[in-house]
């Protein structure tokens, strides 16, 4: 076998970068590259645990302790939204104060997952020598460096307290299966708010405001627009200095502002719900009760989520057949990656697409910034979210690396407040269960947004057994393959454009794949890395 | 100074997610107070691509000796043995994983996916899933009955979905710190110091077991009452330390009103999940549970159950952990 990374003659060369590490599982990326450029790529998931057929005929509560072992990164969501799939499908009734822990465990995860993401994952790339010339280069290695760099350390142990939050109510974290059909199991007591609360206090002074902001989580939440961003950096030298601040500053000088836009077009399936707007779960009723909207923005227009607009196209994945199907329809159907990559398949993810009004089948980017344009989409309701700086942010300086990763560090700010405010509306005295009946019969859908993105179950039920289960993970929208149309998924098209200054250490992929924070082991499907042979015959692409 | 190395499998990432919750010691003092030295961890290292070839390489060619494998997630075997359902570097992971345990001092494996395969192995399988040294409670494994690490143990079996990160920062530091041999295991591999004991010992609802009270339902139900009677709860069957040791330092999910799941058994899930055994006890003529506490057995316990009942006092029935 040749080295892989020999540089041919023609220019033209073809690298396959192994287990890009930190983005929590298992991913090969495959890119071809021409005078230094990518020029294109293909995501490859290397792992197949085959959930959705452990689901079938099984009990229809079993997703709800198996969805969250797809992913314990993103557990929680996995619970959150399974649990939902079965109140829609057996017609519960969810009493207020049972939305109101939901909202807070969800909110409580996430929290949790952005200081752990960016410090124990994104920012140590940031200490790469590549970028030792850089001014700024020695204090992002003072604060970043893995295990050494003080705010790291600050970083990953601060990380650990908002999910005290999530245990207090849940018992642990990771992997409680708390939320049940009709609520929660669990009745706090007075001690256990004042903690949770407490423990959310904790968080702002250690970290969010005295670290991350250099400011008050609101006054940060005033920016709208990239304008705004920019005056507040110089409005004080704690903002500037903030691991905000320095980020900003950072990003645009070695150049994470440039590259790494992806698709420009954008899914949320929105989170949190209104307690009293979602007291009977359907599937009609779910936009209009959503506190984080849902909705689609194709680069132009918004258009309103709907989960009938849902295929999974498996036409490049390791699965039987090239269909494209909507999940309540959805096969999985293994091949071995030896047989399917002789028709043109090369990963275990699927390749989710919505189908647009007006365009058709279109690859989207889910995630903290898809997030965050959508809430900037005109016409919300006064108690849900409306924050129009992302969507400013994207039409004045484009979506890229740095962006998106701002996007995830923004949402800390506005996750603690809302906390805050759903730990104040609990009534103690009040349910926080409704018990259920059991129907044999039904289907459910179920969806939140993890810290990755969108993430939704599709359950069917008959006979009082799982009939059909289908999973679809943020991961799977930003990591999916082409379709049959030969679009790119998301990060395939993030990747194209890219400068790589060094192909034995190609650091700029690295930091596209961890601004999605696409955990791996998070896509229900994964790969096979090519055989010797194939991979030789891939190994200069005659680009035309 | 000891080397660790850890790969993961079939895994869900849900045991680093846990290890990085320690806080007694923590992770960054693991490195930095205890003389762990990482040579790769998926989440937490540096390197990437041809880096953690070569280094896989170093150890493969003992160019760098191997303390500590640690092994997170199942080992997939399929499709039909093959391995190509997870591949590294264009090799089944699964026979990195083998050299790498047969290079190293001592074997690890955390969390229930490598202990004995775990939710992934649940029937039918799909993916040929296998623990290290166990298939659920059948010895064996992916290593084989007789398999010892280099310094003669076979492999530490840390059970958990997930496990708690101190069950694991503590065996990692009793090898790196020369106490290994304080670490008794198990009839089933687990260090007894953490598995000797019931999820029930310390639960705060085991006054309520004494008088057999029930939780009627969840939510505002578990103000009173034990979940062992009407919605499965396994505390009293299953050997972990969870009210003991309390999980994110606050609680742990029968104090939580959450009914054990008996996830640090090899049998976890238990009934394969089948219809009609998710948060319901099991019962043999209507009343009387299927599984009992370990010793005792269903005519027995009903007895004594019927008597504790009749002379149950008054405020057995009522609310103990109100507003």
């Amino acid at each position: 076998m040749k080295k892989q990374g020999t540089i041919v003659k023609t220019n033209k060369m073809e690298i396959k970068v192994h287990s890009l590490g930190r983005v929590e599982g298992d991913l090969d990326v495959k890119v071809a590259i021409e005078d230094g450029v990518v020029v294109d790529a293909w995501t490859e998931a290397t792992m197949f645990r085959g959930f959705e057929m452990i689901l079938k005929g099984k009990d229809p509560q079993a997703g709800l302790i198996v969805t969250p072992r797809i992913c314990g990164i993103c557990g929680g969501s996995h619970l959150t939204k399974a649990v939902y799939a079965l109140d829609t499908a057996w017609g519960t009734e969810v009493p207020p104060n049972a939305t109101l822990i939901r909202n807070i465990a969800q909110a409580a995860e996430t929290i949790q997952s952005i200081p752990r993401w960016f410090y124990a994952l994104f920012a140590i790339g940031l200490t790469h020598r590549n970028y030792a010339s850089s001014k700024l280069y020695d204090e992002v290695v003072r604060r970043w460096a893995p295990f050494e760099g003080e705010h790291y350390e600050i970083g990953v142990t601060v990380s650990a307290k908002p999910v005290e939050i999530y245990a207090i109510f849940g018992g642990q974290w990771p992997h409680s299966s708390f939320m049940v059909p009709g609520g929660v199991v669990s009745a706090p007591t007075l001690s256990d708010i004042t903690r949770s609360i407490s423990i959310l206090e904790y968080y702002r002074e250690n970290w969010l405001e005295k670290i991350l902001l250099g400011c008050s989580a609101e006054r940060w939440l005033e920016n709208k627009t990239w304008d705004d961003v920019l005056a507040w950096l110089d409005e004080k030298p704690e903002h500037r200095d903030s691991d905000l601040g320095l980020f900003i500053r950072y990003s645009m000088e070695i150049g994470l502002d440039k590259y790494g836009a992806g698709p420009g077009r954008y899914l949320a399936a929105g989170s949190f719900f209104n307690p009293q707007r979602y007291r009977y779960p359907t599937i009609a009723g779910r936009n209009a009760a959503l506190i984080s909207r849902s909705g689609i923005f194709d680069g132009e227009k918004f258009h309103d989520f709907d989960q009938a607009r849902i295929r999974e196209d498996h036409t490049h994945s390791f699965y039987r057949g090239s269909g494209s199907y909507h999940p309540f329809e959805g096969l999985t159907d293994p091949v071995d990656p030896i047989e399917g990559r002789k028709e043109g398949k090369y990963t275990f993810a699927k390749a989710p697409r919505y189908d647009i009004p007006g365009i058709g089948e279109t690859p989207l980017e889910v995630g903290p910034l898809a997030r965050q344009v959508i809430a900037g989409r005109p016409g919300a309701e006064e108690w849900q979210d409306y924050d129009p700086l992302f969507l400013n942010m994207i039409k004045e300086i484009g979506p890229s690396v740095m962006v998106r990763v701002l996007a995830r560090l923004h949402e800390a700010a506005k996750y603690y407040l809302r906390m805050k405010e759903w730990l104040k509306q609990i009534d103690l005295n009040e349910k926080f269960y409704i018990k259920p009946k059991e129907l044999p019969e039904g289907r459910g859908f179920g969806a939140t947004e993890a810290a990755r993105g969108a993430l939704a179950d599709w359950i069917q039920i008959k006979d009082g057994k799982i009939e059909n289960y289908q999973v679809i993970t943020p991961t799977a929208w930003n990591i999916g393959p082409r379709d049959r149309h030969g679009q790119r998924g998301p990060i395939e098209t993030a990747m194209i454009g890219v400068p790589i200054k060094n192909p034995e250490d190609p650091v700029e992929l690295a930091h596209i794949a961890q601004s999605y924070d696409s955990c791996l082991v998070c896509t229900v499907h994964a790969y096979d890395a090519k055989s010797h042979k194939e991979l030789a015959k891939y190994e200069v692409i005659k680009m035309c | 100074m000891v080397n660790l190395l850890w790969m993961h499998g079939g895994a869900c990432n849900g045991n680093t997610q846990s290890f990085l919750n320690a806080e007694e010691p923590t992770v960054i003092d693991l490195v930095t107070d205890f003389g762990i030295n990482i040579l790769y961890h998926h989440s937490l290292s540096m390197e990437f691509g041809e880096q953690v070839r070569r280094l896989y390489e170093q150890i493969l060619n003992d160019e760098i000796p191997l303390d500590i494998l640690v092994v997170e997630g199942t080992i997939i075997q399929g499709p039909n043995g093959t391995g190509h359902y997870d591949m590294l570097m264009d090799r089944p992971k699964k026979d990195w994983i083998w050299d790498f345990a047969h290079k190293a001092q001592y074997v690890v494996a955390i969390g229930d996916c490598a202990c004995w395969g775990g939710i992934p192995a649940t029937k039918p399988n799909p993916s040929e899933s296998i623990g290290l040294q166990y298939m659920k409670e059948e010895r064996g494994g992916f290593l084989g009955t007789q398999f010892r690490s280099k310094a003669g143990l076979p492999v530490i079996n840390i059970p958990g979905c997930p496990a708690h990160p101190d069950w694991v920062t503590q065996i990692l530091v009793a090898i790196a710190t020369g106490r290994v041999e304080d670490v008794v295991l198990d009839d089933l591999q687990r260090p007894q110091t953490f598995f000797k004991t019931f999820t029930q010992t310390g639960c705060t609802r085991v006054q309520y077991f004494e008088w057999k009270e029930p939780v009627e339902e969840f939510g505002q139900g578990t103000r009173k009452g034990c979940l062992f009677y009407e919605q499965g709860c396994r505390g009293p069957m299953t050997h972990s330390p969870c009210n003991r040791i309390l999980w994110n330092r606050q609680s742990s999910k029968t104090r939580a009103g959450m009914p054990c799941i008996g996830c640090t058994e090899p049998q976890f899930p238990f009934f394969d999940l089948a219809p009609g055994t998710v948060f319901k006890t099991q019962k043999v003529l209507g009343s009387i549970p299927k599984e009992v506490p370990q010793g005792s057995d269903p005519f027995s316990y009903s007895v004594n159950a019927a008597l504790a009942r009749a002379v149950a006092p008054k405020w057995a029935k009522e609310d103990m952990f109100v507003p």
